[in-house]
């Protein structure tokens, strides 16, 4: 059977097992394209593969009534889907190399206090191991390998992307991230102390105006603003650790 | 023509890294992007190797600096000797998917010349 035949009955039939027959004839020109794109910080083993799923697309797509060969169809297909992998590649997140370097002596110096203590360590035992703060450490424990920024959100395929949804700027993100993490701390005060938090920080009334406002003494809004900030600060200190 | 860089060059495998080399350095040089830079690349490769199949023992390269770099490449010496039909099929098909002026000048046993050029 010829090239033509091949595809003509394959078109008729759209038999598997005729489709696989022409793809291990014409697997070849997948390892050959794919051998002239190595060097681009990719594996042989992923573009090889990149480009066999092209393939298979490019046999369901190949009409051999429009009288091209096949070779001439499929090398375009095989290339474009080499080349939209690179792209979406260079779509990863990849962490900076100090915090990439910094996770491997964290998670060395994790492994070897859990052994000398038979307990896992805190943040603040690893900082002091490596010498480094302890929001480092944290920052390191946080940040985990690549996220290709096209990936749903909520794992749905249809949903929004991480690409959609990261605000521009870095500042914004950590702006987001501080908020939450004050809208959560303010959540466990009592009912007075919110009350006392909004008079002094919301409405930035002196701490005159603020006892006047609960008809209480001055000297108790003093106490009671830094028995407030002492909490928040432990649980927001508390909320970076988990 | 704003001539970059005009040599002959033996048509041997173990020189195809060194061109490699130097069609990156003249990318880099007329400011391609990294993408067009590999993408230069393979298609210098691959019009050296169809030079190859068509039996010409050298090639004559020519980069020229025309609105990020151009690239003229024509068979010395030798030619008339067709060697792989299939494999040539595909390296004019690669180059064709790769860049989007390409202009390949055939006897009838292969190409004789290739240019193509990529813009920044």
């Amino acid at each position: 059977m010829d090239e033509t035949q091949l595809f003509e009955k394959y078109r008729l039939t759209h038999d598997v097992k005729l489709r696989n027959e022409i793809a291990e004839k014409y697997l070849f020109i997948a390892s050959m394209i794919a051998k002239k794109f190595v060097g681009r910080g990719v594996d042989y083993d992923d573009l090889y593969q990149v480009a066999s799923l092209a393939l298979l697309k490019g046999i369901e797509r190949f009409d051999e009534r429009k009288g091209l060969k096949f070779s001439t169809f499929i090398t375009p297909t095989i290339t474009g889907e080499i080349k939209n992998y690179f792209r979406d590649r260079s779509r990863l997140i990849h962490l900076p190399r100090r915090v990439a370097e910094l996770r491997v002596s964290v998670k060395k110096a994790e492994e070897e206090l859990a052994l000398q203590n038979g307990k896992h360590p805190t943040a603040g035992e690893i900082a002091e191991k490596l010498g480094v703060p302890e929001e480092d450490v944290l920052s390191c424990m946080e940040a985990g390998s690549v996220v290709s920024l096209d990936r749903p959100v909520d794992g749905e395929e249809d949903g929004a992307s991480f690409y959609d949804v990261l605000p521009g700027g870095e500042d914004a993100f950590e702006r987001i991230e501080q908020t939450d993490a004050v809208r959560r701390a303010l959540a466990s005060l009592s009912e007075t102390e919110k009350k006392l938090v909004s008079y002094r920080f919301g409405q930035e009334l002196s701490q005159a105006e603020t006892a006047k406002r609960m008809n209480v003494s001055q000297m108790y809004v003093s106490r009671m603003e830094r028995k407030i900030l002492q909490k928040l600060r432990e649980d927001l200190k508390q909320g970076m650790a988990e | 023509m704003n001539a970059l860089i005009d040599l002959k060059i033996p048509l041997q495998s173990e020189l195809m890294t060194t061109v490699r080399l130097l069609t990156g350095g003249v990318c880099s040089l007329v400011g391609l992007g990294l993408e067009e830079s590999e993408d230069c690349k393979v298609c210098v490769t691959e019009s050296l190797l169809l030079l190859k199949h068509g039996g010409f023992s050298s090639a004559h390269l020519v980069f020229t600096r025309e609105r990020g770099v151009h690239v003229l490449i024509a068979g010395e010496e030798g030619g008339g000797e067709a060697v792989s039909s299939l494999e040539e099929e595909i390296s004019v098909a690669l180059l064709e998917a790769l860049v989007k002026d390409l202009c390949i000048e055939k006897t009838e046993a292969g190409a004789s010349c290739i240019s193509f050029g990529f813009e920044l």
